[in-house]
């Protein structure tokens, strides 16, 4: 369960990314945070990764809270979140089962397991004949699925993803959706995204954010600005 | 390993040239080693042969050489004594002249001074025997050479302190040298440490890989030096054999052990061997601990 309670995240400039911000999201929900560029999403996923701490409010997962300074299991923390980046983050030394395979590696899982579950992830995410091809040789939908792949191989509990559908044609995103699809009951899944068709054809949550402030928070709601 | 070959190919100029600086240093700290430990063992080896010289008066009795000779034997800073008795001096002297009989008819036994003559374990040790001796009744000179000592004491404390300072700055800039060159590989890989992290890796598993790769250069380049060096052993043996005959050995006294440095044994071989791979596999633990170590506050 991830709890936010009144977080703000203010700027040295004075601005803010986060003004009071509440909520609460179970354990096996499936959220959307929408909102228009700057609104605060990816502030919110930042926080949970702790990429940084918040000014004033705390932020509790799975009953610790985070946004102490005191709190050093970071890196516990992030192992059990599942990560899509805006920008990918694909190491383009590695080629695709590598790349999939540092979530498991990181996580401890021996040779044998690796190659399991990166096999059965990578057949998931529709890449099962791509393994030892490199980035540079894949198209952007396959580089998402890619880090789908590796946000989710290795049983982890949460499943954070920024823009996930945002560089990508409507077929890829859609084919992309139905992948998060079929993670929902397995895992907590929140996704940051201004993509009005997914988020309305879908009813799922919806946390609406604006200029850093929480506006409307409803199940099965729409991309309602 | 096949990970370790992996970062290889994928960064081959980075990795040869931090491979070639490790190398070079750990051929030139393991020349530099067999050289000082060479020296010293000759230092050794001469710091030996200084003697203190004294001469009895020609009716000292023999009982009272004898007791001087055992009070000295232990004070425990004496190596050896030979004592030289009138005839044995009449002997060396007639073989010193052998091609002129008229001095030898004019000299005989009696004449001569029985004498000892003193191997100190240290040559600091020379001046207070020859203290003690002139404090002797029957004593009748007493003779060491104290400049020659006092310079070898000089210089065989400036190679040490020398040889300790050289190390000292090979070390320091060998770690310089390769966590620079580490630096630049893994600059190139900064965007992977800051993905590792963000994925909840510990900074022990970021730093694993290249600290295997720094053992892995570290092993291979100490094996590579030591060979070469012991290729080029064997080539100057028979050199050697021939320059150092009439030397037994030559031994460098770590304080903890011994160590037989001449003639080339298996020990002296070992060793060298081990302090190559220690020094060449800490220098490259040491710089990938301090280059990833800047990447790791992510």
């Amino acid at each position: 369960m991830i709890v936010f309670d009144k977080v703000s995240k203010k700027y040295p400039l004075g601005n803010f990314a986060l003004n009071e911000v509440s909520f609460e999201i179970d354990d096996k929900d499936f959220v959307f945070l929408v909102g228009p560029s700057g609104a605060g999403k990816t502030s919110i996923i930042k926080l949970i990764m702790r990429e940084f701490l918040p000014t004033s409010g705390s932020i509790v997962i799975d009953e610790e809270d985070i946004s102490s300074t005191g709190f050093h299991k970071v890196n516990a923390l992030r192992r059990k979140i599942g990560v899509v980046f805006q920008d990918f983050k694909i190491l383009s030394d590695k080629n695709v089962f590598e790349n999939v395979a540092v979530t498991c590696k990181i996580q401890g899982l021996s040779s044998g397991e690796t190659k399991e579950k990166v096999r059965a992830t990578l057949a998931l995410v529709g890449l099962k004949n791509k393994e030892k091809v490199f980035p540079i040789q894949l198209s952007a939908g396959e580089l998402q699925r890619v880090a789908i792949a590796r946000a989710i191989v290795g049983d982890k509990k949460y499943l954070v993803a920024d823009e996930p559908t945002g560089n990508l044609d409507p077929k890829t995103a859609w084919e992309i959706m139905k992948i998060f699809k079929k993670l929902e009951g397995e895992k907590t899944i929140i996704i940051a995204t201004h993509n009005s068709d997914i988020v309305n054809s879908l009813k799922k949550r919806v946390v609406v954010l604006k200029e850093g402030k929480l506006i409307k928070d409803s199940r099965k709601g729409g991309y309602d600005l | 390993m096949k990970e370790i070959f992996i970062s290889l190919r994928r960064a081959p100029y980075q990795s040869l040239t931090a491979f070639l600086v490790l190398f070079f240093t750990l051929f030139l700290s393991l020349t530099l080693f067999v050289s000082l430990s060479f020296i010293n063992g000759i230092l050794s080896y001469l710091e030996t042969r200084p003697q203190v010289t004294v001469y009895f008066q020609t009716k000292t009795p023999e009982s009272n050489i004898f007791k001087i000779r055992d009070e000295l034997l232990q004070s425990g800073k004496v190596l050896s004594i030979k004592y030289i008795s009138q005839q044995d001096a009449f002997n060396i002297y007639k073989n010193l002249n052998k091609d002129n009989p008229l001095l030898l008819e004019m000299v005989s036994a009696d004449i001569l001074p029985p004498s000892l003559e003193i191997y100190a374990k240290k040559p600091i040790y020379l001046p207070e025997i020859a203290e003690y001796l002139k404090k002797q009744g029957d004593v009748d000179e007493v003779q060491y050479q104290k400049d020659i000592v006092d310079r070898l004491l000089t210089l065989t404390g400036i190679l040490r302190k020398g040889s300790l300072i050289f190390f000292s700055y090979l070390i320091v800039m060998s770690v310089i040298v390769l966590t620079t060159t580490t630096l630049f590989k893994i600059a190139l890989k900064k965007e992977e440490i800051e993905l590792l992290k963000l994925l909840g890796a510990s900074n022990s598993y970021i730093r694993r890989p290249y600290i295997n790769e720094g053992l892995f250069m570290g092993f291979t380049a100490s094996t590579l030096s030591f060979l070469i060096l012991l290729a080029a052993f064997l080539y100057f043996d028979p050199f050697l054999k021939s320059y150092l005959t009439g030397v037994p050995n030559l031994s460098l006294d770590l304080n903890v052990i011994k160590l037989t440095v001449w003639p080339f044994n298996l020990v002296f071989f070992a060793s060298m061997y081990g302090l190559s791979l220690v020094f060449g596999c800490t220098i490259a633990v040491v710089s990938s601990f301090l280059a990833t170590k800047k990447y790791l506050k992510v």
